[in-house]
C-alpha cells in the first residue's frame, strides 16, 4: 500500500512541524565530506501560454559521502525531477548541484533502463566506456548479478524476465559501474516482499563493501525507512525536513492519522 | 466482510394443468400455505424447470429479414474481437534464445553458423533434388536433437505444412496448366510433322495427372526447389537464433562486415543499432498489447458505435502506441546516457561475454559444413 498517498499537504499545517524549515547542513556534514550536495535550487517549466510554472523551490541537501538516504514525499512533489537534476539529465534554473563522480542513476521503469537483449551484454553496457578488459567485465558482471540474486540468468533475453527480474537487472548494471553516487528512483515499485528485502541489502552491501559509495533512494514505502542512515520529506517541490529514518516515519505517520481522524471526524 | 443476508428457501408445486398459472419463481412462505390442505405443504417437492427460450415470429412469410439479420457472424468481426486477439497475443513473437540446455551447437562460433546459414540457403537452390532432399533430413533431425520437444515439435509441424502446401501448388501449377492453356509450339497436325515417338528408355515428362492437372517433370523441379528453400531458410534460422544471442549474432556480423570500415561503413553504429532495434521490438509488441487491453478493459459497447466512432477508437489507438513508443525511445536515450554512452559507437564497447574460443565443435562444425559442400558438387556433377 502507497501510504504517502494518504499524506495531504493540507494536513501539514495542523501540525507542529519538527523542523519547520530544512535546517542548516553543519550538523550533517560535521564529520564527513558531502558526496550530493544542492543549495537553493530551483526548476520550472514554460507552458505552451508561456507561463513559468515552478517544480522545485529553494531545494538544499547534503547526503555524506558512504550513506544510504531516503526522499519521501507525495506524487507530484518532485522527488523524481530532483534526482534526474542530480543525475544530470535535467538542468536546474538556478542553484548549485554537486554529485561527487562517478555516478550511476536508475529510473524507476527498468523497460527504461535495460537497453540491451540480453542480461550479460547490458549489465556490461555501462562499462563500455570504461575499455576495460574483457576477464575483469566478466568478474564485475557476475559479482553485481551474485548481489541481486540473479547470477543464473546471464545470458537470458531480457524480455523473458518479469518487472521485478528487469528491476534487479537494472540495479546490477548499476552496481557492476562500481559509482560513487547510486541515484535511486523508486527502485522496488514492481518488487515484492523478499525481492524489495533482497535489492535493499544489496544497496547497503555495496554501500557497506566500498565505504565510498552513496545512495540517494527516493522511495514511497515505509519500511525502508529502516535500513536509511537518513531521509528527506518533500512537499510541493520543497525539502520541508530531514533528519534520520525513525523521525522521518514517526513524522509520516502523525500525518496519515491525523487524515484519517479528518475522513472519520 | 461483515454484512446480514438472510437465505430464503424457494420451491416450486407442481400444478394442476387445469389452472394454468404464469410461470414465475414461487416463494413459499407460512402465510401462503393453504390452511386447508396441510398435505398440499407436506407434499412439495422440488422441480427443476428447464426454461426454453425462441424467436416468435407472428408475420413469418412477410418479415423474413429480422431473423437473416440476427443470423449474421457480426460478432467474430467486430471490433472488440480485434482488440481481444491484440490483447491476448504473444508478447516476444520474433526472437527467442534458448539458454538451456545447452548444446554443443551453442557452443559453435557465431561467424560459422552464419556461414552456414548462407550455405543452406543456395544449396537447395543449385544442387540436385536428392542433395535437398537430404538437406531438409539433416535440417530436420539437427532440430529434434538440438530443440526441446515442445519446441522442435510446434516449430517443425509448422514449416512442414507451410512447405508442403508450397510444394502441391508449384508442383502441380508451375507446368501444368499454362501448357493446356496455351502451347508454345504449333500441334503436329498443323505442322504436318509425325508425333514424336515415345522414350525407349521409359522417359515421360509427364509424371502424373489428376483431372485437368499435371505433375510434370519441370513442375518437381520447382516445387522441391521452392519447398526446400523454405524448409532449410526457416528451419536453419530457427536453430541459428534459438542457439546463438542477438549479441554473438551482432559481434559475427561485425566481424564479416570490417572489412567495409574502409570504404567509410558505420559498421559500430549498424550493430549497435541492431542491438537496441532487438531489445526495442519487444517493447513495441508490449506497448501494442498493452493499449489493446486498455481498451478491452473499459468495457465499450461496440453495437452501440458508429463506424466513424468505432474508426476514431482505432485511431487514438494508434496515436496512444506511438506516443508511448516515443516516450519510450527518449528514455531509453536518456538512460544510455547516464549509463556513459556519449553518441560515439567507435568509443563505446558492447561486450559479448559468451566464450569465443576456437574448440572442437567448431572443427566439426567446419568438416561437416566441407563434406556437405562437397557432396553437392559431386551430386550436381554425377547425378
Amino acid at each position: 500500500m502507497n501510504l504517502s498517498s494518504l499524506v495531504r499537504p493540507s494536513t501539514l499545517s495542523l501540525l507542529p512541524p519538527l523542523h519547520s524549515t530544512l535546517p542548516s547542513r553543519i550538523d550533517v556534514t560535521e564529520n564527513n565530506a558531502a558526496a550530493i550536495e544542492c543549495s537553493n535550487l530551483n526548476y520550472s517549466i514554460t507552458t505552451r501560454l508561456h507561463q513559468s510554472v515552478p517544480i522545485l523551490k529553494d531545494c538544499s541537501l547534503s547526503v555524506p559521502s558512504g550513506q544510504l538516504w531516503m526522499l519521501l514525499g507525495p506524487n507530484g512533489c518532485g522527488k523524481s525531477t530532483l534526482l534526474k537534476i542530480l543525475a544530470g539529465l535535467l538542468k536546474p534554473t538556478n542553484g548549485t548541484v554537486y554529485v561527487k563522480r562517478p555516478k550511476s542513476y536508475v529510473f524507476q521503469n527498468p523497460d527504461h533502463q535495460v537497453v540491451m537483449p540480453t542480461v550479460e551484454a547490458d549489465v556490461a553496457f555501462g562499462l563500455g566506456k570504461l575499455n576495460l578488459p574483457r576477464d575483469k567485465v566478466k568478474t564485475r558482471v557476475s559479482k553485481a548479478l551474485d548481489a541481486v540474486g540473479m547470477s543464473k540468468y546471464l545470458q537470458r533475453p531480457v524480455q523473458t524476465l518479469s518487472g521485478g527480474q528487469k528491476q534487479r537487472i537494472a540495479i546490477a548494471g548499476a552496481l557492476a559501474e562500481a559509482c560513487k553516487v547510486l541515484l535511486l528512483d523508486e527502485l522496488t515499485t514492481f518488487l515484492d516482499e523478499s525481492d524489495q528485502l533482497g535489492v535493499i541489502k544489496a544497496v547497503k552491501s555495496s554501500l557497506s563493501n566500498s565505504g565510498e559509495v552513496t545512495a540517494l533512494w527516493v522511495t514511497h514505502r515505509l519500511e525502508e525507512l529502516e535500513y536509511a542512515d537518513g531521509a528527506f520529506y518533500m512537499e510541493h517541490g520543497k525539502i520541508v525536513l530531514h533528519g534520520d529514518g525513525a523521525s522521518i516515519m514517526d513524522f509520516i505517520r502523525t500525518q496519515q492519522s491525523s487524515y484519517t481522524n479528518q475522513i472519520n471526524s | 466482510m461483515n454484512c446480514t443476508h438472510r437465505t430464503t428457501p424457494t420451491v416450486t408445486f407442481s400444478l394442476s394443468s387445469s389452472h394454468p398459472k404464469p410461470k414465475t419463481l414461487i416463494r413459499l412462505f407460512p402465510t401462503q400455505i393453504p390452511a386447508k390442505n396441510p398435505r398440499l405443504y407436506l407434499s412439495v417437492k422440488k422441480i427443476s424447470f428447464v426454461i426454453r427460450a425462441s424467436l416468435h415470429d407472428s408475420n413469418k412469410n412477410n418479415n423474413q429479414v429480422g431473423n437473416w439479420v440476427s443470423r449474421l457472424p457480426t460478432g467474430a468481426f467486430a471490433a472488440d474481437n480485434v482488440f481481444r486477439l491484440i490483447s491476448t497475443s504473444t508478447a516476444s513473437p520474433i526472437y527467442q534464445f534458448i539458454a538451456s540446455p545447452s548444446t554443443f551447437l551453442h557452443s559453435v562460433d557465431p561467424r560459422i553458423k552464419l556461414i552456414w546459414l548462407l550455405v543452406l540457403v543456395v544449396l537447395p537452390a543449385r544442387s540436385h533434388i536428392v542433395m535437398r532432399v537430404g538437406l531438409v533430413l539433416y535440417t530436420t533431425l539437427l532440430s529434434i536433437w538440438i530443440l526441446p520437444k515442445h519446441v522442435w515439435t510446434d516449430q517443425l509441424g509448422r514449416v512442414f505444412l507451410l512447405s508442403g502446401i508450397l510444394f502441391i501448388m508449384l508442383g502441380l501449377g508451375s507446368d501444368g496448366v499454362p501448357s493446356l492453356v496455351q502451347l508454345r509450339t504449333p500441334p503436329p497436325a498443323i505442322s504436318g510433322l509425325p508425333n514424336l515417338p515415345v522414350s525407349l528408355g521409359g522417359y515421360s515428362y509427364s509424371i502424373m495427372k489428376i483431372g485437368p492437372l499435371q505433375f510434370t517433370r519441370k513442375g518437381l523441379s520447382v516445387a522441391s526447389t521452392a519447398a526446400c528453400l523454405t524448409f532449410t531458410l526457416f528451419q536453419s534460422a530457427s536453430l541459428c537464433l534459438a542457439t546463438t544471442t542477438p549479441e554473438q549474432l551482432a559481434f559475427a556480423l561485425r566481424w564479416f562486415m570490417l572489412p567495409l570500415t574502409y570504404i567509410g561503413v558505420p559498421v559500430a553504429e549498424i550493430v549497435l543499432t541492431l542491438l537496441l532495434s532487438l531489445r526495442f521490438i519487444n517493447l513495441v509488441f508490449d506497448e501494442v498489447r498493452n493499449v489493446a487491453l486498455g481498451i478491452v478493459s473499459r468495457r465499450i459497447n461496440w453495437k452501440q458505435l458508429t463506424m466513424l466512432e468505432t474508426i476514431d477508437i482505432f485511431a487514438s489507438y494508434i496515436r496512444r502506441i506511438f506516443k508511448n513508443i516515443f516516450s519510450h525511445a527518449e528514455q531509453i536515450s536518456q538512460a544510455m546516457i547516464v549509463r556513459g554512452f556519449r553518441g560515439d559507437s567507435n568509443t563505446h564497447k558492447i561486450y559479448s561475454l559468451s566464450d569465443s574460443s576456437v574448440g572442437i565443435a567448431d572443427f566439426v562444425s567446419l568438416l561437416c559444413l566441407v563434406t556437405i559442400v562437397g557432396a553437392a558438387l559431386l551430386s550436381d556433377r554425377f547425378l
